[in-house]
């Protein structure tokens, strides 16, 4: 996927590496809004599960890159539809794409401090 | 062991401790806790062919994973409560595959079938939300500990199913036309099937042994104002007409409570009220898929049985 448009050093969440000093307040802000959004069973974000791979901005359009635990995850529709909806509420953000991705597939090795953390607390080995 | 006496008990409950073993339990404490986990397994059980016959329906392989995945948890959480009372002496296969259908403790509401998508997720948006208040009030109220410990994990996949109930609930009223309407007569239907779910009104139930127990800490007035608190908003935010409204800090139903339903039609006559008594007299006799929704899981146990 390095080919992808989408697909670029800029990526990551904002207190990750990745994420680049070029990025603007408009990326910080939707990360911050895609962290609303909770696992439907675990009580961690999509952000700090480490699901979402990269976002980007162009304009009013906004392409997020994630990935799902398992390709068997029964809410993938789910979480695309409260990623989309959650995204569009925010002003300047009028068409979202998602582009689902299984490579690199997701390990609990994506959790972020914060998502080991909070799963720890609740009872869960990670 | 001799069996705890019930100012040992009573003392314990008042103190806001858990009853962890038999030992503790007087028998009028113990035939409580059965009766209350045996409601509790039923009712997860029926969920499970009940909601599968639906989600054969699904518009799309992930929305078929969802509702399989919902049939998966629900067993599991049969499963908990089956579990326990094994341990407390209950044989777990006579109580699942042996006992007649009638003499399963579930709600009536799911002797009604359910026939299409849009009637799981309104399933999910208000009966699994009925579960959701009356496991999280003994999750946090109850006073046997390991139901209570069990209930963790519980009350977090219930989420899932909330979340997929009214997810779906919301697309389809956006939808507008044919869907939404379909959307409507589900609710219709199944809004006074899950209200009547939480049993007597208070002022007919002057006694609760499962409160005095501490088995549950909130009566069935309580759960109901709470359901009707979360049900009521959810489904004036998508547009949905509910039979109920918002005055002070409770919810008034805007219909004679009980009345009387035709389960084949799946239609209430709000100008029929009905005695609490023959409500009773529905519920005893069952549904119209009682035996049909039991046969689905019974039905191959005798099959495969291996003559010793």
């Amino acid at each position: 996927m390095s080919d992808s448009p989408l697909f670029h050093a800029g990526a990551g969440p904002p207190d990750s590496p990745l994420f680049h000093a070029g990025a603007g307040p408009l990326e910080g802000r939707l990360w911050s809004a895609l962290k609303e959004i909770n696992d439907p069973e675990m009580p961690v974000n999509l952000v700090d599960l480490g699901l979402i791979y990269g976002l980007t901005v162009d304009g009013g359009r906004v392409c997020v890159r994630l990935t799902f635990t398992a390709m068997g995850c029964p809410a993938t529709e789910m979480l695309m539809s409260d990623v989309r909806e959650r995204l569009l509420a925010e002003p300047g953000i009028d068409d979202v794409r998602l582009d689902v991705v299984w490579d690199p597939p997701w390990t609990s090795a994506r959790l972020t401090a914060d998502g080991r953390e909070a799963l720890r607390a609740w009872g869960l080995s990670v | 062991m001799e069996p705890a006496n019930s100012a040992t008990l009573d003392a314990l409950l008042k103190r806001g401790e858990l009853v962890e073993s038999t030992s503790e339990m007087t028998p009028g404490y113990l035939r409580e806790l059965k009766h209350t986990l045996l409601v509790s397994g039923d009712t997860e059980l029926i969920s499970a062919p009940a909601y599968y016959l639906a989600a054969r329906k699904a518009p799309s392989v992930n929305a078929f994973m969802t509702g399989i995945a919902i049939i998966q948890d629900e067993l599991a959480h049969a499963h908990i409560a089956y579990h326990i009372l094994e341990e407390l002496g209950e044989s777990q296969e006579a109580l699942i595959f042996k006992r007649d259908p009638k003499a399963f403790r579930y709600p009536y509401a799911f002797d009604v079938p359910l026939e299409s998508w849009t009637e799981l997720v309104v399933a999910n948006a208000m009966y699994d939300q009925a579960g959701f208040c009356l496991l999280g009030d003994i999750h946090e109220h109850g006073s046997y500990g390991p139901w209570k410990r069990g209930l963790v994990k519980v009350m977090a996949e219930e989420n899932f199913h909330l979340r997929n109930g009214r997810n779906w609930s919301k697309r389809i009223s956006q939808a507008g036309g044919e869907a939404r309407e379909e959307l409507q007569r589900a609710v219709d239907w199944m809004f006074p099937l899950t209200v009547e779910w939480f049993g007597l009104p208070d002022n007919l139930k002057q006694h609760s042994t499962q409160l005095d127990y501490r088995l549950k800490g909130l009566t069935n007035d309580q759960l109901r104002q709470q359901w009707l608190s979360t049900v009521v908003p959810f489904m004036d935010s998508i547009g949905i007409r509910v039979p109920a409204h918002q005055e002070g800090d409770g919810y008034v139903l805007d219909y004679p409570f009980p009345c009387t339903f035709d389960a084949d039609e799946k239609r209430w006559d709000f100008k029929d009220p009905c005695s609490w008594d023959a409500v009773l007299k529905r519920w005893r006799a069952r549904g119209p898929r009682n035996a049909e929704m039991v046969a689905l899981f019974q039905e191959s146990f005798a099959k495969f049985q291996v003559r010793a």
